[in-house]
């Protein structure tokens, strides 16, 4: 039997026939924002065809300190700097070749002995990061303010449909009809609006995201648990790991000055997905050049060649 | 055994560097970095994949220890040899911990007959496990025991016959080894079976206070590129390897350390 719309019914739609119509009204609205961000965040149509410098990877990763950091790293890599007294840097040695422009600007900051936390800021670097910000939005890698607008306004759709809930709800309650269905329905649309107006806020591309998954996969080596050598791999690739793997992956790399420059260990780590820094597979002797295996808990113990005859590594 | 050519020991800090050598038939991996329960290591797979083969390194069975290994150390060693379809595999005449206490290094043991019937006994131990041939590798060692019976060669050639195993030779810590001692490191050569050299490490090393460290986190001495030479030119092992477990140099070197390994010893460039 049909529900017939009885005088008493708030608006005049009963209960259930406005729990249904409200659900599936919450469903579309979210699925609308959804092919909404779909179209404005696209990116590039073939996101194989993508090629991500490391400090790009970096700062679609991890936005602008990420981007530091992997320049960091590759100044680290080519041997020109080292870290000062409370997490200042130095320079060791002349400005190498083949720099980007924001590691022009950070090597000057540390030749004048900056802090890392306040890099950001200098007035050199500063523009460097904003020549990388445009660099990244101006191909489409990254989402630019303006389609993050655009895409809230899309996320407001399913937040509309949520508020005609909460007024059917005031009103019902007021008419001290049963609303004990409303209430868990607009919890479920509370949630779908929630995700829409958070999903708006990616700085990536989708064309991006998918590429940077691809570079993962492909540059598992860069991984922080294979603590890679990144003296070996050279400073791009070393700087590139960085950006895949967030600051990990210079703890990884370079423990002592990571920690001395006091770079935040976390960053870049949440959307790698598989960059854990747990674990590992390192197997290797002391790195700093001594002759006797390193103590540390990766090294012998956890099944190296390290050891031979109190002749060092010898095996 | 086929002919592999110059190889490379797989460490998970250079993977990369590893998975980009074109030429590459050759690898060695610590078999203890491979987890029973785990996947292989990033890039391993892939390897394998390549036709290259893989040998997993053992550094941890003690199979120079008075006690007798460790089932459950030689199953590792066993599955690791499976998973990787590896032609063989490899550990040390050395003893890693004894009384229960780990050294946490590779320890020489003493040159005596009763130490030849222990390693022995743990040679056959470990063979009965695995479906592949195992190869010996004698260690480095600074001092000699003040009790031993035999000498290096007859020591190594003892082994050898009784348990049929092959022999892992490492050229480096045979240059230090007779460096230590002021011996002429060639001599060991005429000495020991070469026709049963599996492979062939190449390792770098450094001088302090007058002692040689076969350190394997330096570059290797020009003379143990002689060395390798020599041994070619007697007998030709069917693969030699860059062995390197720290101290990692830039690619061009390790490019250039592999180069050099080829030269000598007559076999293709793999970079």
């Amino acid at each position: 039997m049909a529900y017939i719309a009885a005088a008493s019914d708030t608006w005049g739609i009963s209960g259930p026939t406005f729990l249904g119509y409200f659900a599936v009204a919450a469903v579309v609205a979210a699925i609308i924002a959804g092919i909404a961000r779909r179209i404005i965040f696209a990116g590039p149509s073939d996101s194989t065809r993508l090629t991500l410098a490391p400090q790009q990877v970096a700062y679609l990763n991890g936005r602008e300190n990420l981007a530091v950091y992997a320049s960091l790293t590759g100044l680290r890599a080519a041997g020109v700097l080292t870290s000062g007294p409370g997490g200042t840097l130095q320079i060791t040695g002349p400005m190498p070749a083949g720099l980007t422009p924001l590691d022009v600007a950070i090597y000057n900051a540390a030749g004048r002995g900056a802090r890392v936390r306040d890099l950001n800021r200098d007035q050199w670097v500063r523009p460097a990061l904003d020549q990388l910000k445009e660099s990244v939005e101006r191909t489409g890698y990254a989402t630019t303010s303006s389609q993050r607008s655009i895409a809230r306004l899309w996320a407001l759709l399913p937040a509309a449909v949520v508020a005609v809930g909460v007024v059917r709800l005031l009103d019902g309650s007021r008419n001290d009809k049963p609303v004990g269905f409303l209430v868990p329905l607009l919890f479920f649309g509370a949630i779908l609006a929630l995700s829409a107006l958070l999903y708006s806020n990616r700085s990536a591309t989708y064309a991006t995201a998918k590429a940077l998954r691809k570079l993962r996969v492909d540059n598992q080596h860069l991984a922080p648990r294979m603590s890679p050598s990144y003296a070996t791999y050279g400073a791009s690739t070393a700087a590139m790991g960085v950006g895949l793997f967030g600051a990990a992956s210079l703890y990884a790399m370079d423990p002592a000055f990571a920690a001395e420059a006091q770079i935040q260990r976390n960053l870049g780590t949440a959307s790698g997905g598989s960059s854990d820094s747990s674990g590992g597979y390192s197997s290797s002797c002391n790195s700093t050049g001594g002759s006797s295996c390193s103590s540390s808990s990766s090294s012998c113990s956890s099944g190296s060649s390290c050891g031979g005859g109190g002749g060092g590594c010898g095996g | 055994m086929t002919d592999y050519g110059v190889g490379i020991g797989w460490r998970p800090e250079i993977a990369g560097f590893v998975a980009g050598l074109p030429g590459l038939r050759f690898a060695e991996v610590v078999a203890e970095s491979i987890h029973d329960h785990d996947d292989l290591p990033p890039g391993l797979a892939e390897l394998r994949a390549r036709g290259v083969a893989i040998v997993p390194h053992g550094v941890r069975l003690s199979l120079g220890g008075a006690e007798p290994v460790e089932p459950d150390r030689v199953r590792h060693l066993a599955r690791a040899a499976e998973r990787l379809a590896a032609p063989l595999v490899s550990e040390h005449i050395a003893f890693v911990r004894a009384g229960g206490v780990e050294a946490g290094h590779l320890l020489p043991i003493p040159r005596s007959r009763e130490a030849v019937d222990a390693i022995v006994a743990n040679v056959e131990r470990t063979q009965a496990e695995l479906s592949v041939p195992i190869a010996l590798e004698p260690i480095a060692a600074v001092f000699d025991w003040p009790d031993n019976e035999l000498d290096e060669g007859d020591f190594l050639t003892e082994i050898l016959d009784r348990t049929g195993a092959l022999l892992l030779l490492d050229v480096a810590n045979v240059y230090a080894n007779a460096l230590n001692r002021g011996d002429d490191p060639a001599a060991l050569f005429d000495r020991i079976p070469l026709e049963r050299i599996a492979y062939v490490h190449v390792a770098g090393g450094a001088e302090h206070d007058g002692i040689y460290h076969d350190t394997h986190t330096d570059t290797v001495p020009p003379a143990v590129y002689d060395l390798v030479a020599d041994l070619c030119a007697r007998h030709r092992p069917p693969a030699l390897m860059l062995e390197r477990d720290g101290h990692y140099p830039p690619a061009d070197d390790l490019r250039a350390e592999l180069d050099a390994i080829a030269k000598s010893s007559g076999y293709p460039a793999v970079t």
